[in-house]
């Protein structure tokens, strides 16, 4: 039982940033029905972002407060959003209205850029955060370890996750983004500006894929230019999961998948542990063609 | 479409084809294997056109059924001495036969969350090869010593002489372009299309819509499973990492960027997106870099792929003539 | 239907190839230059033209320049494949490289068929030069050498309950299938043989599986990144665990991923690095790359493409030929004892590298790489 609570909390770390880079995708699709595999190297740029301005802004020292590390999420999560935006003008918008696979193609080709152009400026080898600027502390809940680190990672991808659901559904420009991805033609003749909205959405999810990059940087130390590939296409099964295009799902989803990958590789074998977190993954669409909370749209007609 | 620009256009494709096979005279080796290369995944291209461009059904996972042909010939070549080009029918048929069992309780799922299981499709299969499935697979080292195809007697060796490997893959190349282009002609092919441009209205024509979904899924399984045999037969050497997710990508993106549904775009794509980054071996660690700017250009270049299929014109002249039957 | 007359020009300027001449002697090398394994690639291109320069500022080789050709392998067996089939087509003398295990396969028959010389460095995977292939020589170590190394080193300190973790790559899985094969007949267990996903950032779930089963020692045959990452991770769990890796993990980063607390103790298996030579020969070596590119080559496997590099040049001067045949032949059986940066170099029948090779490396407090026998 001990193992069993331990593998649940190594799950729900997991899991925590999945969530975070599953909400980029799952509101771009919202909005565009775009599939945006280029996400996943927003979130590498987050992470090599952040070890850029530690190092430049001489912020190591003052990083360790609340402040100065709110300061460097504010900041990554800026630049990544820009990036976003302009990744948005530069390789979708001129394929708005072309069929839906042609700007999946263009994604998989601004992938390849980002992650080599991460490759040629930073250097192949892995870089390296700098050590000791978080709490190492070890608590213990119910006689078990927990590294505070876990809590503070899903608390802060909770918090993160819990904000966006708020914005989204209680604020005006909330309303907006939720009307644009219902109808964008509906929306537009309501007098809602659908390519602000649509610059917002790009700017918002990469935002918190940059986020999550930082967050992983910090906690895990080692970074590397290939990374974006294995958390996006994760992510992306993780947003597939709770369906695609629902705020709560991309969290359920990644919170979800993040505990069957560790309790596959607890109680089955570590070697299949992605084997068996994708069969789960067919089980549950097979049951659920749209996700766990997709809503059942009915056919287009 | 005029009567000259027709004309125009098969003289070029007649043109293309004598290059193509007139070409390795000229090249060297290596710019011969880049051609097998292209080839091989101008038939993938071709295979998973059937589902993909003609069905409709976002398919990401095509690598497994090459993976499962590729496998196949590779055990049974190894372990009994069967000559390479007699297992062609039986890989595609192990390809097909799994792309049945696989595809049937998925087949009805729409959109991204098909795209997503064909995904974990293939990354299953990728990790039971790694693991040693059944004893059979070697892990990852996966499984040396694959006899070279033999032609009236006669050993084709991909790796001694390229060219020669370079007339049976365009041998089964035009066959499978002959095949492909009468299936698109064909009643089957028109179904197909009908229901993926609108499937509501297919099914309402009396379309059994998940039949044909399904057969379209089994046969371009069973091609890619017989494409599968000649890889191994080329390289003589295969291990999980040649199936990887990304081969999957690499194939959706040749039909996509040469146009989803048309065959000469298909075969530009593959020429584009394999010959591409060989093309740039120049800028050595530029090169992928390169590739992705283009990438990202023919498409917004050309956002309906390269080379669209015509919609079908039915000249209103002759309606009457005809007995129309779809 | 001018723009599909544009792209067939497009095309065409595909098979422009590189005009030939024959004013310089060639030698190829085949690395990672993109991928995941692009760092090695890297590294394995410095020192190579390296050495090339210092061969030509001395005269170069027989009369003439020598000129690096480098093909980008990607890391995959496919791309390896054309990779070798451009080489072969270039009018190289041999070909250095490369990296691993399945990606040198992939490439070792076209060398073959095109009697080309190869001298792969990174390539441990036993089976590549059990085939007979005469033309193929290999300057790293084989994994059954490492793998009985690590089981002596193991035994010797006393445990009796070992780990295995691999990462499922050819290269990790053969070396620890071959610990396992050796552990069955000595007196000690293994209560662990498992693999993690190499990529990933989180291994806290395999560290607890670990946990449970109480090993005296874990036996990591994967490479440095993931390593780094095991290290750190088991700290902040406060596993006590001791590990040991195999020769993948000689590469200063491990520590800079894990911490100097938590790398700390971590023994792994290599040959020496030039580092720990005292030999003129590496402290030259060292002492330029240092001076060009500022800071000590970070990959074992880098410095021995260079080795690879050294004895092809050695070859070609001592028999003044440039024919395969008689290269091998002189590799094989007249090669004795060559200074090589990674010490001795013997080529047996085989194309293996002779001798004792690997050495245990420590870790010390200061992040160090400390030689212990």
């Amino acid at each position: 039982m001990e193992l069993f609570f331990t593998q649940l909390t190594n799950g729900l770390a997991v899991g925590g940033i999945y969530a975070l880079i599953a909400l980029g995708y799952t509101m771009v699709y919202g909005v565009l029905k775009l599939i945006n595999f280029a996400h996943g190297d927003l979130f590498t740029i987050g992470a090599y972002l952040g070890l850029t301005l530690l190092a430049s802004l001489g912020l190591t020292g003052y990083v360790g407060t609340a402040g100065g590390l709110l300061f460097l999420a504010l900041m990554v999560m800026g630049l990544v959003g820009i990036i976003g935006i302009l990744l948005d003008r530069a390789a979708y918008k001129p394929l708005r209205n072309s069929p839906r696979l042609s700007a999946v193609v263009s994604a998989l080709g601004a992938s390849i850029v980002f992650s080599n152009t991460i490759m040629l400026v930073y250097g192949p080898s892995p870089k390296v955060y700098p050590q000791g600027l978080l709490p190492t502390h070890v608590f213990y809940l119910f006689g078990l370890p927990v590294p505070i680190m876990r809590i503070i990672i899903l608390a802060t991808s909770l918090f993160l996750m819990i904000g966006l659901y708020v914005f989204i559904q209680k604020t005006r420009t909330g309303t907006a983004i939720r009307a644009a991805a219902i109808d964008q033609g509906a929306a537009r003749l309501m007098g809602i500006n659908v390519d602000r909205v649509i610059m917002l959405v790009f700017f918002i999810g990469p935002a918190l894929g940059g986020a999550a990059g930082l967050m992983v940087g910090l906690h895990y130390g080692q970074i590397n230019f290939t990374m974006g590939w294995i958390y996006g296409l994760k992510a992306f099964t993780a947003a597939i999961l709770g369906g695609i295009g629902n705020i709560p799902g991309a969290m359920v989803g990644g919170l979800l998948l993040g505990v069957i990958e560790s309790m596959g590789a607890a109680y089955i074998s570590n070697a299949w542990k992605d084997a068996i977190a994708f069969f789960v993954l067919i089980l549950i669409l097979i049951v659920r063609p749209t996700g766990l909370l997709g809503e059942r749209v009915a056919e287009k007609i | 479409m005029s009567f000259s620009g027709k004309n125009i256009r098969n003289g070029i494709y007649a043109a293309v084809a004598v290059c193509w096979i007139a070409a390795p005279v000229f090249l060297s080796n290596y710019q011969t294997d880049v051609l097998n290369n292209i080839a091989i995944y101008a038939l993938l291209g071709l295979s998973l056109n059937i589902i993909l461009g003609y069905g409709g059904m976002f398919h990401m996972g095509h690598a497994a059924f090459f993976a499962i042909g590729a496998y196949t010939t590779a055990i049974i070549n190894t372990s009994y001495g069967i000559p390479v080009l007699w297992l062609l029918p039986l890989s595609g048929i192990t390809a097909g036969v799994f792309a049945l069992v696989v595809a049937r309780p998925i087949i009805h799922l729409r959109g991204d969350y098909l795209l997503i299981v064909t995904i974990g499709m293939v990354e299953i299969v990728r990790i039971a090869l790694v693991n040693n499935i059944f004893g059979i697979t070697g892990g990852p080292n996966g499984i040396f010593g694959i006899a070279s195809p033999q032609v009236f007697g006669h050993p084709i060796n991909g790796i001694v002489s390229p060219g020669h490997y370079f007339y049976l893959l365009t041998a089964f190349l035009a066959f499978t372009i002959a095949v492909f282009y009468l299936l698109e002609h064909s009643r089957y092919g028109r179904a197909l299309k009908y229901l993926c441009s609108d499937s509501i209205a297919a099914e309402g024509s009396g379309i059994d819509t998940s039949g044909y979904k399904l057969s379209a899924f089994v046969i371009g399984a069973f091609w890619a499973g017989m494409v599968g045999n000649l890889y191994a037969g080329k390289i003589t050497f295969i291990s999980p990492e040649s199936f990887s997710f990304w081969e999957s990508v690499v194939m959706f993106m040749i039909v996509i960027l040469g146009g989803a549904g048309s065959i000469p775009g298909v075969l530009l794509g593959a020429i584009l997106i394999i010959g591409l980054p060989e093309f740039f071996q120049e800028l050595q660690q530029y090169r992928l870099l390169i590739f992705g700017i283009a990438l990202v250009a023919m498409m917004i270049f050309r956002p309906q792929g390269i080379l669209p299929p015509k919609p079908h014109t039915y000249p209103v002249d002759k309606l009457d003539e005809k007995e129309v039957t779809l | 239907m001018k723009k599909i007359l544009f792209m067939l020009i497009g095309v065409s300027l595909l098979f422009a190839g590189p005009v030939f001449s024959s004013d310089t002697i060639k030698i190829g090398l085949m690395c990672p230059l993109t991928g995941s394994w692009a760092s090695e690639g890297k590294d394995m291109r410095q020192i190579v033209e390296l050495l090339a320069g210092q061969v030509n500022e001395e005269g170069g080789l027989l009369g003439k320049q020598v000129e690096i050709v480098v093909a980008d392998d990607g890391g995959d067996p496919r791309t390896a494949a054309l990779a070798a089939q451009r080489l072969a087509s270039r009018g190289i003398v041999g070909v250095i490289g490369t990296y691993g295990s399945s990606v040198t396969e992939a490439s070792q028959n076209i060398y073959a068929a095109t009697n080309t010389l190869q001298i792969a460095n990174g390539s441990t995977s036993v089976r590549l030069t059990e085939k007979g292939l005469p033309y193929f020589f290999r300057t790293c170590p084989r994994d059954d050498e490492q793998g009985r190394v690590a089981v002596e080193a193991m035994l010797e300190k006393g445990y009796k309950r070992i780990a295995i973790l691999h990462d499922s790559t050819t290269y990790a899985r053969g070396l620890a299938d071959e610990a396992r094969t050796l552990l069955a007949d000595a007196d000690a267990q293994v209560v662990f043989f498992d693999a993690l996903t190499p990529g990933e950032q989180d291994y806290t779930t395999i560290l607890t599986q670990i946990r449970r089963d109480e090993p005296d020692v874990v036996f990591f045959t994967g490479y440095y990144p993931e390593a780094g990452m095991l290290l750190r991770q088991k700290m902040e769990m406060g596993l006590n665990v001791p590990f040991i890796g195999g020769d993948a993990n000689n590469n200063p980063d491990l520590v800079k991923i894990a911490g100097n607390r938590a790398a700390k103790g971590f023994r792994f298996l290599s040959p020496p690095v030039p580092q720990d030579l005292p030999s003129p020969v590496a402290q030259d070596f060292l002492a330029a790359y240092i001076e060009k590119y500022g800071q000590a080559p970070g990959s074992i496997w880098a410095v021995l493409a260079g080795d690879g590099f050294r004895v092809l040049a050695k070859a070609i001067a001592e028999t003044g030929s440039t024919e395969t045949a008689t290269l091998a032949a002189y590799l094989k059986n007249d090669l004795q004892a060559f200074p090589g940066l990674t010490g001795m170099i013997n080529f047996d029948e085989k194309g293996d590298r002779i001798g004792d090779v690997y050495r245990v490396y420590e870790v010390d407090e200061e992040g160090n790489f400390i030689l212990q026998m």
